[in-house]
């Protein structure tokens, strides 16, 4: 028979009897092998003897502790964006800006007594719309009343638990999507945001600009956001990912999420003025400002926001409702978005004729 | 799709606090071996929990405690962290370099206590300089982890962690050699 590889020594070294009995024997009247094997040991002792270190004393209890009590951060958003790739960041912070555009165009447009989207429309946008946009968060002061507490990797049944409702399931999958799906789930948050007059103008006097006054009982009233609950399924291996080894993540080949649609209330603004106002803000564009005001129905309609020259946006009909393909220009992926009682999202490394397939089949 | 199976504010409070109690079983459970392996790269208990805690908070935040891959996460975690703190860093060197005076102002033997902090140094850098997947491989088998849990930590077959580990233990010599000062 051939020599035993070097991976075979090694782990006799650890393990003699890890090798069969015909490694056993040729190992017996190999020479070339037995040195193999010498330097092998000579290289695991030599390391082991490095690596030694006194026997630790760690106390779990008092660790656990320290982790428990420790002062919780401030207001986060739950997800960490891992390090991609440098080929996957532009899409992804295309798709950062989005969201954010969504939040800030979805409290434009939609803010009355209660929201509830049962529409989707595309709004183009602008990277100069983008990079434009005002801070929000000088115009009062944003708390999680209830944050969001995103959870990865639990079961099925778990997720639907924490959701509500059951779990979208996909028909039939192209052959290079990953049967392996993780779930996620993310329980209802709810965030509030308070106007302040005073700290808005604060704020834009600091930059040198003028803001238009706030519409009567706008200063003090409170916007009360309630998003989710919400199921995430990512096909894919996620298996890698690590604190410390992110930029080793993949982009998931196919995810697919469900969520109640978002509902805001406001206790002393309509939806109408808070529009006007926010639309006249220094740095909105006046073309974003009419592209918004089209929408119309805005109690009713969920906007999102597609970057000009980055994706592109179609028309399309899902499970029997309007919906909205978004397809990246360069074919790296594509995703649909629509209403049909909760919001559902189907996105991923695929082909737009996928995607909407794929969201037609989810049972 | 979408069938409603109820408030979700009531039966999620329970899967929650599950979900609590889970990751202090785990915590618990885990917790030694984590920091140990922080601690056979770092060779320094303190920072050991340091880089174990980071790891267990990094964990809590983005996965479910109930996951099946969560010990293999944790301990691959726990690796590359410490490995990635051991990267070009100065600020230890220099405290070790205090801790030597320290000791060899009290111990029986200066010079050997000397030799010793060389030999941590030298293996600290020699670590640092190792492609990641082998130094991982290394710290984490030297840390008691059995070749099956190795391999699932570092997302290998089982048959690849002797081939790995010869590789990383010959790399290893030469490159703590190369640092040696004969």
């Amino acid at each position: 028979m051939s020599h035993l590889s070097e991976g075979a020594l090694r782990r006799m070294f650890d393990d003699p009897n890890a090798v069969t009995g015909t490694e056993r024997e040729h190992f017996a009247s190999c020479t070339e092998c037995q040195d193999r094997y010498a330097k092998s040991s000579a290289d695991a002792t030599e390391a082991a003897r490095l690596l030694a270190v006194p026997a630790p004393k760690f106390d779990a209890d008092a660790a656990y502790k320290r982790v428990t009590e420790a002062p919780t951060q401030g207001p986060r958003f739950g997800f960490r964006m891992p390090i991609l790739r440098q080929s996957a960041r532009r899409p992804i912070a295309v798709l950062a800006f989005a969201v954010v555009l969504a939040v800030i165009a979805t409290a434009s447009a939609n803010v009355a007594q209660i929201f509830a989207p049962t529409q989707v429309k595309p709004v183009p946008v602008s990277v100069a719309d983008l990079q434009s946009l005002p801070d929000l968060s000088t115009y009062g002061t944003f708390a999680w009343s209830k944050e969001p507490q995103p959870q990865i990797g639990v079961t099925a049944a778990d997720a639907e638990q924490v959701a509500g409702f059951s779990a979208p399931k996909p028909g039939s999958l192209p052959s290079t999507v990953s049967k392996n799906i993780t779930y996620a789930v993310v329980p209802q948050a709810v965030a509030t945001f308070t106007f302040s007059a005073a700290k808005a103008q604060q704020a834009a006097a600091a930059q040198g600009k003028t803001l238009p006054a706030m519409p009567a009982g706008m200063d003090g009233s409170t916007l009360t956001l309630t998003v989710g609950p919400a199921l995430i399924e990512i096909f894919g291996d996620l298996k890698q990912g690590s604190a410390s080894d992110v930029s080793q993540l993949a982009l998931p080949e196919l995810i697919v999420a469900e969520s109640k649609a978002p509902v805001v209330t406001s206790t002393g603004v309509s939806a109408a003025e808070l529009e006007d106002y926010l639309l006249k803000q220094p740095g909105i564009t006046p073309q974003l400002a009419t592209d918004i005001k089209a929408l119309g129905d805005p109690t009713h309609t969920l906007p999102i926001p597609v970057p000009v020259g980055y994706a592109t946006s179609t028309n399309v009909t899902v499970q029997g409702v309007q919906g909205v393909a978004l397809g990246d220009n360069t074919g790296a992926g594509a995703a649909v978005v629509w209403i049909k009682g909760n919001v559902y999202f189907v996105g991923g490394s695929l082909k737009q004729s996928e995607i909407v397939s794929i969201a037609n089949g989810l049972t | 799709m979408g069938t409603n199976l109820g408030a979700a504010s009531e039966r999620s409070r329970p899967a929650l606090n599950s979900e609590q109690d889970s990751f202090e079983a785990l915590f618990k459970a885990e917790y030694n071996r984590v920091a140990g392996i922080a601690n056979r790269v770092l060779g320094d208990t303190q920072e050991a929990e340091d880089v174990a805690q980071e790891v267990f908070i990094d964990f809590h935040r983005l996965h479910s405690a109930k996951a099946q891959y969560a010990a293999a996460w944790l301990y691959r975690a726990s690796a590359h962290t410490a490995l990635n703190r051991v990267r070009g860093r100065r600020r230890r060197e220099k405290r070790e370099h205090a801790a030597a005076h320290d000791e060899a102002g009290q111990a029986l033997d200066p010079q050997h206590v000397a030799e010793a902090n060389d030999e941590r140094r030298r293996l600290r850098a020699a670590l640092a300089r190792l492609p990641q997947k082998p130094a991982a491989v290394l710290v984490l088998r030297s840390s008691g982890l059995s070749y099956a849990e190795v391999a699932e930590a570092v997302g290998v077959s089982t048959g690849q962690i002797g081939t790995l580990l010869r590789r990383a233990e010959s790399a290893l010599r030469k490159e703590v050699n190369l640092e040696s000062p004969e």
